[in-house]
């Protein structure tokens, strides 16, 4: 009875994801090939009753389950709307191109939303077992979907990179929790947090903090475990990409927030260490961006800058700087999926993704190529696009933290120059280079799927660049457990 | 005036470049263009009836508007932004400069402008409303927004339809531009959050930190968020040190649109060193004045020489920009009324002759397809009426009495002259008598480099004998005339009557002048 309880109260659209999931993967043995189709349906079908389930749920109220192993409250729901959104837009832009590849497609659905399941674990875990279940569901199922399409070899490569460098993180993270478990004899985070409160800093603690960051640096890609990323993102099929950059980060976030504004708020060292961490990650993305000419890789890296100026928010540790975190990634979200619909279409049509293939691509799509052209400004952050606005509120939380955060605030402006250099040279390929040949596919044809996410992200990141005000309203109020008494 | 709204007005363009670029309009080269004339037309003359119906005794902001949602909150509430827009006797001007020579600069499309046309004409709609935003905007994070916006349209304009190095040009454009905005951009955090400190009021409304000013900020503080600010308009002025992508942007840009760029997208950074090093900071520019000065001479002096040394027409006529934008920056130094006034008149009167002077050029090189000024010459045997009107425009450049450029050094200069901002300095005990006077001395001889410049141009390009391949060098054409004639009216009328101009704008200044 209890264990109903905790389901309905806390985990109730983990639950719901998780029976879809099994139904996807049942339907996919049952069903003939011709109506394999239908396992797509069902996996939408799953994310809106997991959406709608968490609109159910009161999470104006902290609550907690699983012997307080598992909370659900406005931050964890935030988190768990964008994994939840986005994982949406994953499905529709996997319909054509897993179908393209013409076999089990079951598999996939499955083993998306397994990844998925973990992601939104990682959310609400509060516990260090909890964390580390989530942790691996998610991050096992996305080394299968990284080398999901077989026969091509960079998928293969980026499957094993990612396989690799995902083992080895986890590893030492957990060495990290062990650590964690040594000072402190718990493994809930609560308890953790109450004896750390009385507890001199000493280098053990510091050493816990590094090993568990390089777990998440991994998952959210954050120098120096950054490597996998370009590999991974250019040999991986597009939507587990774009998943990959947008979903699985998100995750990673979540579970990192908590953990240093729950357990690690105590000394500044851990915010200093943060904020040299955002500044190496954005400064090393930004770099390495410029002289891609592959689009996925520049957009790899164009995702580990952001993940250095989504970090920055953490870490001047204070409530504006989450709200500043939240309504960057609502943004991200749709902003990031817009430019991957768009080379998706692109690749769909001509097999295609170097930055010079898309030379000339305004002559014969104008739509299109000024919708891609809207994500990728905003990625860009030019107003008056959505990156515009959440790069701003972010550069405000971190000057209202104080004047001693000004080198971080400049660092990042600075950044944000560089960045400007190469999101450019996509756009001057787009409208600038003459068209060199005649287009093989025409682009309007093909995929609705990919053609719906791409309308709605190019929406998306007008809308909240225009009406920016009731999602930072609604970021606001998102607070985390713990956090209020501790923080300003 | 409730049919005079200002939001109406900047959005007016953005309106126009969707119908020119949405699939409903035809393809048909002729009718965008009539159809975008006709839009900047009416424009023009909607902008009109705000400086006709504008009281110019009034102090402070008019036409004040702000939008808000229907329940009454402001635009971004978490930010305390609002999304309100005023013009005051500066902005006013230069709103209405704006509007004419987007105006012009369309009419002067026709020949230079032969691919791509919807796009180009929605571009430069979009580039409009980007300019009469950072004019007409009341709130600071809405003039860096529209700030910002202004780049990707510039950027299209020069990279698309440019010639030569076009691409690294119009990326050299927008790396300048972005990095002077970070800076602005800071600065503008740095304000709002000691706005924050003092009175516990999260707000970007320009009025707190101009008219309404309530504190004066510390030393240090305040010298390093007025750097910040003035390297963002010191890159738009431009400003010595930061003005090399200026004239690979005009070389490079097509005509119209280096009319554009020098007529209005330059006068944005004298706009904003006036809205904020002046009038927000003046305490920090009284003690930065001397290096605002010198700055300013340097720029006259050295922009002119380099002027005289260049041997591509539009090169020239670029670097003449560079030279007369420093005595906007010398105006803005002197810190008085009619050095202020100065900076103002010289930012109106540098739009419309700068505007013609590229036109001239842009109207040479349509028929020889050459700006090496070496191998023009003799072209006013075959076209008298382009040698005329290139004539009183030349002369309006270098400072004729009775043209408008006259009216608007003497102003400055004068200004600058009479102000006691700075005298002198002691240094180790010893005086350095290193007046604004003296600076100022030094300056006017960059009004007789001017003179060489464009003089010895001029006589080099229609006076002389004529090379034989520009036998067939033809007159203006109707729409040439009427972009010159234009320009030459405005030129001649303000030169002549320069009163009419300053009752504008003149009572705004004294009135923040006077608070200072």
């Amino acid at each position: 009875m209890e264990l109903l309880n905790d389901i309905k109260n806390v985990f109730l659209p983990e639950f719901i994801i998780t029976l879809f999931a099994l139904l996807a993967l049942i339907l996919s043995f049952s069903l003939k090939k011709e109506h394999q189709n239908l396992i797509f349906f069902t996996s939408v079908a799953g994310v809106i009753f997991a959406l709608y389930s968490l609109m159910l749920m009161g999470v104006s109220i902290e609550q907690q389950g699983f012997y307080e192993s598992f909370v659900s409250n406005n931050f964890t729901a935030a988190f768990r709307v964008i994994i939840l959104i986005g994982t949406g837009f994953t499905l529709f832009l996997s319909k054509d191109y897993i179908a393209s590849f013409g076999k089990s497609i079951g598999e996939f659905y499955f083993l998306l939303l397994t990844a998925t399941l973990g992601g939104m674990i990682l959310c609400g875990a509060n516990d260090l077992v909890a964390v580390f279940i989530g942790l691996e569901t998610l991050s096992i199922s996305s080394f299968a979907l990284c080398g999901y399409t077989k026969s091509d070899i960079l998928s293969n490569e980026a499957a094993l990179k990612y396989l690799i460098f995902g083992a080895v993180a986890s590893a030492i993270m957990l060495y990290g929790f062990s650590f964690l478990y040594g000072i402190t004899g718990e493994t809930n985070f609560t308890f953790i947090a109450s004896f750390i409160q009385n507890y001199n800093f000493n280098s053990l603690l510091m050493i816990a903090f590094l090993m568990i960051l390089a777990g998440f640096g991994f998952k959210i890609s954050a120098v120096p475990f950054q490597a996998w990323t370009p590999d991974v993102y250019q040999g991986a099929p597009i939507p587990v990409a774009a998943y990959l950059s947008v979903v699985s980060k998100t995750a990673g976030f979540a579970a990192l927030i908590r953990f240093v504004d729950i357990i690690f708020v105590e000394s500044t060292l851990f915010a200093i260490t943060l904020g040299v961490i955002a500044v190496i990650t954005m400064t090393v993305g930004n770099l390495m961006a410029l002289d891609q000419q592959n689009i996925r890789r520049l957009l790899a890296y164009s995702s580990i800058a952001h993940a250095g100026y989504i970090l920055l928010g953490l870490a001047i540790m204070t409530n504006d700087g989450i709200t500043a975190i939240i309504f960057y990634l609502i943004t991200y979200l749709f902003m990031n999926f817009g430019v991957w619909a768009g080379i998706e279409l692109f690749a769909l049509a001509t097999g295609k993704d170097n930055i010079d293939d898309l030379n000339g691509l305004a002559y014969k799509h104008r739509y299109f190529a000024f919708g891609l052209v809207i994500c990728i400004l905003s990625l860009a952050g030019i107003p008056i696009t959505a990156g515009f606005f959440s790069k701003f509120y972010l550069f405000k939380a971190v000057i209202s933290a104080g004047y001693e955060y000004t080198p971080l605030l400049v660092i990042a402006l600075i950044n944000t120059v560089v960045a400007i250099f190469y999101y450019m040279r996509v756009i001057k390929a787009i409208y600038v280079m003459p068209d060199e040949e005649v287009r093989s596919a025409d682009i309007f044809r093909i995929s609705f799927p990919v053609r719906l996410v791409m309308l709605i992200s190019v929406v998306g990141a007008l809308i909240l660049g225009i009406f920016a005000s009731p999602f930072i309203e609604k970021a606001k109020t998102v607070n985390i457990s713990g956090i209020e008494t501790i923080l300003p | 005036m409730s049919f005079l709204s200002l939001t109406l007005l900047i959005f007016l363009p953005l309106a126009g470049a969707l119908i020119i670029y949405g699939p409903w309009f035809p393809q048909n080269e002729v009718k965008i263009r009539r159809f975008a004339k006709g839009f900047a037309g009416f424009i023009f003359v909607y902008s009109l009836l705000f400086l006709a119906f504008f009281n110019p005794t009034e102090k402070g902001f008019q036409f004040t508007e702000t939008l808000t949602f229907p329940d009454g909150s402001p635009w971004i509430e978490p930010l305390g932004v609002n999304f309100s827009l005023a013009v005051d006797g500066i902005s006013i001007i230069l709103v209405v400069l704006t509007t004419f020579l987007v105006l012009l600069g369309l009419i002067a499309s026709k020949f230079s402008i032969t691919k791509r046309h919807k796009f180009y004409y929605s571009m430069i709609f979009v580039l409009q409303t980007a300019i009469l935003g950072v004019f007409t905007a009341k709130d600071l994070f809405l003039f860096i927004l529209f700030w910002e916006i202004e780049l990707i349209p510039m950027y299209f304009l020069i990279s698309v339809w440019g010639t030569g190095k076009k691409e690294y040009s119009a990326m050299k454009f927008v790396l300048y531009t972005f990095t002077g905005s970070i800076f602005m951009l800071a600065s503008i955090l740095a304000v709002v959050y000691y706005n924050y400190i003092q009175t516990g009021i999260w707000t970007f409304d320009l009025n707190t930190y101009t008219y309404m000013k309530a504190f004066t900020y510390p030393t240090l503080f305040g010298i390093l968020t007025f750097l910040g600010f003035f390297i963002a308009f010191a890159v738009k002025l431009p400003v010595v040190p930061f003005h090399t992508w200026l004239p690979d942007a005009h070389v490079d840009a097509p005509t119209p649109v280096s009319m554009l760029l020098a007529g209005m997208l330059l006068k944005m950074g004298g706009y904003g060193m006036i809205r904020m090093n002046l009038q927000m900071m003046p305490e920090i520019l009284k003690i930065l004045s001397p290096l605002i000065v010198i700055f300013a001479v340097i720029n006259i002096i050295y922009a002119a020489l380099i002027a005289i040394a260049q041997k591509d027409l539009k090169k020239l006529v670029a670097y003449s920009s560079v030279s007369h934008m420093g005595i906007v920056l010398l105006g803005i130094g002197a810190m008085n009324i009619a050095g202020v006034s100065g900076a103002v008149f010289q930012m109106v009167a540098h739009g419309i002759i700068s505007a013609g002077l590229f036109m001239i050029v842009g109207v040479i090189y349509l028929r020889t397809h050459t700006r090496e000024i070496a191998e023009l010459g003799g072209l006013g045997q075959n076209a008298p009426k382009i040698m005329y009107f290139s004539m009183i425009i030349a002369l309006a450049s270098l400072g004729l009495p009775l043209l408008i450029g006259f009216a608007a050094e003497t102003l400055t200069f004068y200004g600058a002259f009479t102000s006691n901002v700075f005298n002198g300095f002691y240094i180790l005990n010893q005086y350095i008598p290193l007046s604004i006077r003296l600076l100022t001395a030094i300056a006017i001889i960059g009004i007789i480099f001017a003179a060489i410049y464009i003089l010895w141009m001029f006589h080099r390009v229609f006076w002389g004998n004529m090379f034989d391949k520009w036998e067939k060098f033809h007159d203006a054409s109707p729409h040439e005339m009427v972009v010159l004639i234009s320009l030459i009216f405005v030129i001649v009328v303000f030169g002549v009557y320069p009163a009419g101009l300053i009752n504008i704008f003149a009572p705004t200044i004294s009135s923040f002048m006077n608070l200072i």
